[in-house]
Order: C-alpha cells, then structure tokens, then sequence
C-alpha cells in the first residue's frame, strides 16, 4: 500500500466511523473491511459518503462514476480498499492532468 | 451526505454537477430531479441507475429521499400526495432551481413527478416515469391496496421470512424497508385519503412524457389509460421485466431514458464515457447511448 493509500485510507476510516457511529458500529477499519458484512451498511449508506468525499477530494474523485458501474447488490459486497484505490488513482490522474484536463475533451459529448 | 430543510423537515439529498466541458455552462445546463417509490424505495435506485449518466449528458442532477424513507426525516404523520408535492416545491426552492426541471420518477415518484406539473406546468421541461402513473383514482386504488397488505404482513416475521426464502435477500431487505416505514408512520392510511388533481389538469400537461414498464409487471395495465389522458407521450414496455425493473435492470432503463431524452426533449446525452472525461476511458461504449 502506498503512502498515499495510507493517507487517504485514514481519511476515509474516519468518515466511516462518523457516518457508522449512530448505528453503535466500532472497530478497526482495514483494506479489507466489508461495507455490508462488517460495517452493516446498506446501499444508501454507501451512497450518503458522496457529499464527505466531494468535500474533502472535490471533482476530482468522481464516486458516482465508480459506483454507477455497480449495483444494489455488489456496491454492498464492495471492500473499503477498492475505494481507497479508486480515491487514489483519480488523484494521481488529477494531479498528471492538472493544466491540461480538458484539452483533449472539447464537445466530444455533444456531437454524438 | 447533504442534509437540507425544507418544508420543515430535514431532507437527505445528494447533487451531481455536470462537468463544464460538457454543459458549457459553470455550474451545468438544465436540471433534472429524480424521485424514487414508496415504501421499498430510495435514492440508491437513481444514483445507481441514471445519475452518473445525466451529469455526463449535462445535466445537474439533483435526487432526495422522500419524507419517512431512506435517511430523510420520519415524521410519524403527513404522507398525502400534497404533502410530498409541497416537499418537492420546497427542496427545489431551497436549492434555488428556478429553470424548467427534468422530472424522473419510479413508481410513485412518477405520480409526485406528474401532480407537481399538474400544478406547476410552466416549471416542467420533461416527464420519464417508470412502472407509474399519473394521479388518478384507479392508481391511488392500487396504490392503497398493496400498502394495506404490506401493513397487514410484514411486521410478521414468519412473512420476512419466507420472502427472503423464496425470493431472496434483496426483496427480503426491501421489505423490512416497507416495514420499518409502514409501522413507524400512517403513511398507508394517509395516502389514500389524498386530494388528486382534476383529470383536466393532468391531460393539459404538454412537455415530453415517458412512460417505461415492465411487461410482467401488473403496473402496464394501466398504459391504456396513461395513453387516453396523455396521447402525446411515448410508452416504452419492455418484455419479461417486473415492477423493480429499475433496480433489476438498469442499463436498459438508462439507455431508453437516454435515447429519449435525445430524440423528443432535445438534448445531446454523448456516451457517459466520452463526456465523463479521462475516468471514463476504461468503459466499454454502450452501443444503445451512442446511437
């Protein structure tokens, strides 16, 4: 894992902890930690982490984009490193791109 | 997660911006506000389904839960159609949406989607319902018959059980979800007793209009009737699907939006990869929103 990884798993544990409190779930939070085994967290609840995670990483970390390719089900079964992963290769993207992000985009969705 | 007040309750909300490149415009084109069913039901069915692919086609994409559902407020009382109507008006007020809104609604959602335009039809660009209806008596009739049995079974537990058995762990969990709701609120006693807008007033709704349905579904009886007092709209049914269609199927429930979208409302959805930008690249094009 890399720093960067470690970084943000912190960051992302927390938000966790915060939104998983009120539901009296405690805990290490890990790579591998299950948001539906073993933070008893439903589809909804994986969603509400949208607004912490555009507030902490901005447009960059596109969730909605990571979790349209899921559905009801697997976004359950998701682990928390696969976020993490996520977080941190939009990131690494964002920064690569950074000065240049729309060049190559121009009115690609507009003309098909 | 984004809490809002309106209408005097707190709401949960989530919002989706388009990217720049694609609206051309800072901060997004039009607005689209999708609305989930009762009972079963959240925001998660959207966000999962169409909400990605509406801010890449440029829109600003706003879902709520509905009073009493998902992490919105529960108040114990208050579950006509006005009252989600009015809750509507309010949350698109605070979020300062002033422009004529794209309207999507599941199931129910679809029927506060129609009651809004029913009252505000200057505020409605467009109409996509799924396995819905608009706010007529036979609906409310239907509607209110499936709550009085939820409410009558699932607080049972030997009921929870055997859905789970025979149709498994998702329709278990929506159930407790109808459930919890059921029990908590006199949502199935509020609802039927609902004020329904005038026939007249529906019929006199003039934006584009789609009607999505499952063909097993007992929802598309009621097509000829959404025909009758809409002949403008387009109906969509597709084969073998069942009232859950949009969790159960949402790529296809996407691509007929989509498709929609750009043949009777005049937008330009592009693939949801192209417009998404460079996080898109690793996507397979979807055949069905290209062409």
């Amino acid at each position: 894992m890399s720093v960067d990884q470690v970084n943000i798993l912190a960051e992302v544990a927390a938000m966790l902890h915060a939104i998983r409190a009120d539901a009296g779930v405690d805990g290490e939070i890990t790579m591998a930690t299950r948001f539906q085994d073993d933070l008893e967290m439903e589809s909804i609840d994986v969603i509400s982490l949208a607004g912490r995670l555009q507030a902490r990483y901005g447009n960059a970390v596109n969730f909605a984009e990571f979790i349209a390719k899921l559905d009801l089900d697997s976004i359950r079964q998701l682990r928390v490193g696969q976020l993490v992963a996520h977080i941190a290769t939009a990131l690494d993207a964002a920064e690569a791109d950074a000065g240049h992000a729309d060049a190559g985009l121009g009115t690609a969705g507009l003309s098909a | 997660m984004s809490i809002v007040r309106a209408n005097g309750l707190s709401v949960h909300m989530e919002q989706l911006r388009p990217p720049e490149a694609v609206s051309g415009v800072p901060g997004g084109g039009p607005t689209a506000v999708l609305i989930h069913g009762l009972a079963t039901d959240n925001l998660a069915s959207w966000y999962l389904s169409m909400a990605h692919p509406l801010a890449a086609a440029g829109l600003r994409v706003i879902m709520y839960d509905l009073r009493g559902h998902g992490k919105s407020e529960r108040p114990t009382a208050g579950y006509t159609l006005d009252h989600f109507v009015d809750d509507l008006a309010a949350l698109l007020a605070v979020l300062d949406v002033t422009g004529p809104v794209h309207l999507l609604g599941n199931s129910f959602g679809g029927t506060i989607a129609f009651s809004y335009a029913a009252r505000h039809p200057e505020q409605v660009a467009a109409i996509a319902a799924v396995e819905s209806s608009p706010p007529t008596a036979a609906w409310f009739e239907r509607v209110a018959t499936r709550l009085d049995a939820a409410a009558a079974h699932l607080p049972h537990e030997h009921v929870l059980a055997r859905i789970s058995a025979e149709r498994g762990e998702r329709a278990s969990r929506r159930a407790r979800a109808a459930r919890d709701v059921l029990v908590a609120t006199s949502l199935a006693r509020d609802l039927p007793a609902s004020r329904l807008p005038a026939e007249e007033r529906i019929a006199a709704i003039q934006c584009p209009v789609l009607w999505v349905y499952g063909g097993s579904s007992a929802v598309v009886e009621l097509a000829p009737d959404v025909q009758r007092l809409l002949p403008h709209a387009r109906i969509v049914t597709v084969p073998g699907q069942r009232h859950s269609i949009l969790i159960d199927q949402p790529d296809t429930v996407r691509d007929i939006v989509l498709s929609w979208l750009r043949q009777d409302c005049g937008l330009h959805p592009g693939p949801a990869d192209a417009a998404a930008g460079r996080d898109g690249r690793d996507q397979p094009p979807s055949p069905a929103t290209l062409h």
